[in-house]
């Protein structure tokens, strides 16, 4: 039974299609690399899975619960605790720059999920420790490197328990030498089955630890299938010209 | 003379900082009211806002004062406020339009990827304006609003125009009474030294926010 299904999932901005028509399952445990050209929809894909951007029309289905049922969506009331199942990490990162690093990770446990104070700090420090950053739980995200920034994003939405990670491109606003941090916390994750889907350029990473990819262009997916057949053996002209131009 | 100057001086002083102490007290909230009004999707509200606004900051603060003082006796069947009345409600509308465009570039200041990540962690719209945004907004607000306050400390002389009685009046009133001119630049050391303190104030709030940056 698949924790997540999407179907015929068609977004626009303004007259601008973006997604046209996308269908995809994912099951639990499963690890899905979507990968592709920049401007073909990936990220707003991902956006489309949690509400940050709203579809047109599609089906959205998480754990057996209806986000969006053929471009209507459930009421809001009844979305929240649909969405909090679904952890998202950031380009940007977006941590909350007034905020400690231990503060970030406890706050929505605490504040939304009611928490116990001491409970919420105690899973934090497990979680910090986890992503390697035992030693900086009293820092604030400006005296942190990007790839340590990302690691307590990483973190916080871990926080909230979440039965399926999104993350945007996490890598890409790092400096090089600073991927291979989070790429590895990343793989930790899916280690412990945890279901992710990742918009990524890494197709090192994908190749490595997905258990699908799927590559999209023009608001279409073009191809869909294990790494070994869409990285190594493409079939579609478009993924083979994207797999030249990337991995040169 | 010394004394007598003095005591005059003072007495005008307090009621400087009465309009300077409630028209804070009045105008900060109220001008984060006018900020959201302002920034309301619903366009007919933003747009009466943003006019009440461009009236407020385009005319000035001493006509305003006018219109409120006699405004209401002659337009309306209604006898018209008292003079420090009067000079509040002018003072208090004036700086809660120019506190709600500080509060709106504050607030319009903050990425987008704020909002998004307290939406992704489950906050409540609310949630995440408070806890999340505003908190930031005070920090990048208090330089803009140190500023306007200490301009507010000043214009409160300008309550004399529908004869309230403050410092700079009574000041004047040893030329006119005694021919004294040093009255006059006495009263100017009140409000250099109210305005030192509210500097060291606004200097101390910032170094408190100097924790984090962004």
């Amino acid at each position: 039974m698949a924790i997540l299904q999407a179907q015929n999932i068609i977004k626009s901005f303004g007259k601008l299609e973006v997604l046209k028509g996308i269908n995809l399952s994912v099951e639990k445990g499963e690890v899905i690399a979507v990968i592709g050209p920049s401007g073909s929809g990936k990220s707003t894909f991902l956006r489309c899975l949690n509400k940050l951007e709203t579809v047109q029309n599609g089906t959205i289905i998480l754990d057996n619960d209806y986000i969006v049922k053929d471009g209507k969506y459930t009421k809001d009331k009844d979305l929240k605790p649909i969405l909090s199942k679904m952890g998202m990490v950031f380009q940007q990162f977006n941590l909350f720059p007034h905020k400690s690093v231990l503060q970030n990770v406890m706050e929505a446990p605490v504040i939304v999920n009611k928490q116990d104070k001491e409970e919420a700090k105690q899973n934090a420090l497990k979680l910090l420790k986890e992503v390697g950053l035992s030693d900086k739980t009293e820092s604030y995200p400006c005296n942190l490197s990007g790839g340590q920034q990302q690691r307590v994003a990483i973190a916080r939405a871990l926080a909230m328990d979440p039965q399926i990670m999104l993350f945007d491109e996490p890598t890409s606003a790092l400096d090089p030498e600073l991927t291979g941090e989070v790429l590895n916390v990343m793989k930790d994750l899916a280690k412990q089955k945890m279901t992710m889907i990742v918009v990524t350029h890494e197709i090192g990473f994908a190749k490595e630890v997905a258990s699908k990819v799927i590559f999209m262009d023009e608001g279409h997916i073009i191809e869909e299938g294990t790494p070994k057949d869409v990285l190594e053996n493409p079939k579609h002209e478009r993924t083979i010209k994207f797999l030249q131009r990337v991995l040169n | 003379m010394f004394i007598t100057v003095t005591q005059a001086l003072l007495k005008g002083f307090s009621t400087n900082f009465i309009i300077f102490s409630i028209t804070l007290l009045l105008a900060i909230p109220l001008g984060l009211v006018i900020a959201l009004g302002s920034m309301c999707k619903f366009k007919p509200i933003s747009a009466i806002t943003k006019i009440f606004v461009w009236i407020i900051r385009g005319t000035p603060l001493m006509l305003q004062l006018i219109v409120v003082m006699y405004g209401p006796s002659l337009l309306f069947d209604f006898n018209g406020f008292e003079r420090m009345e009067a000079a509040l409600i002018a003072f208090v509308i004036n700086y809660a339009a120019y506190f709600s465009e500080i509060y709106r570039g504050g607030i319009e200041s903050i990425p987008t990827g704020q909002y998004e990540a307290g939406f992704v962690l489950g906050m409540s719209k609310t949630q995440v304006f408070f806890r999340i945004v505003f908190m930031q907004v005070l920090k990048r607000i208090t330089a803009p609003m140190g500023n306007e306050i200490i301009t507010l400390v000043k214009d409160t002389s300008l309550a004399r125009i529908i004869a309230v009685v403050e410092i700079t009046q009574t000041a004047q009133n040893f030329i006119a009474s005694r021919a004294l001119i040093w009255p006059l630049f006495y009263s100017g050391v009140f409000y250099l030294i109210f305005c030192g303190v509210l500097t060291i104030l606004f200097r101390f709030i910032e170094k408190k926010f100097d924790y984090y940056r962004g």
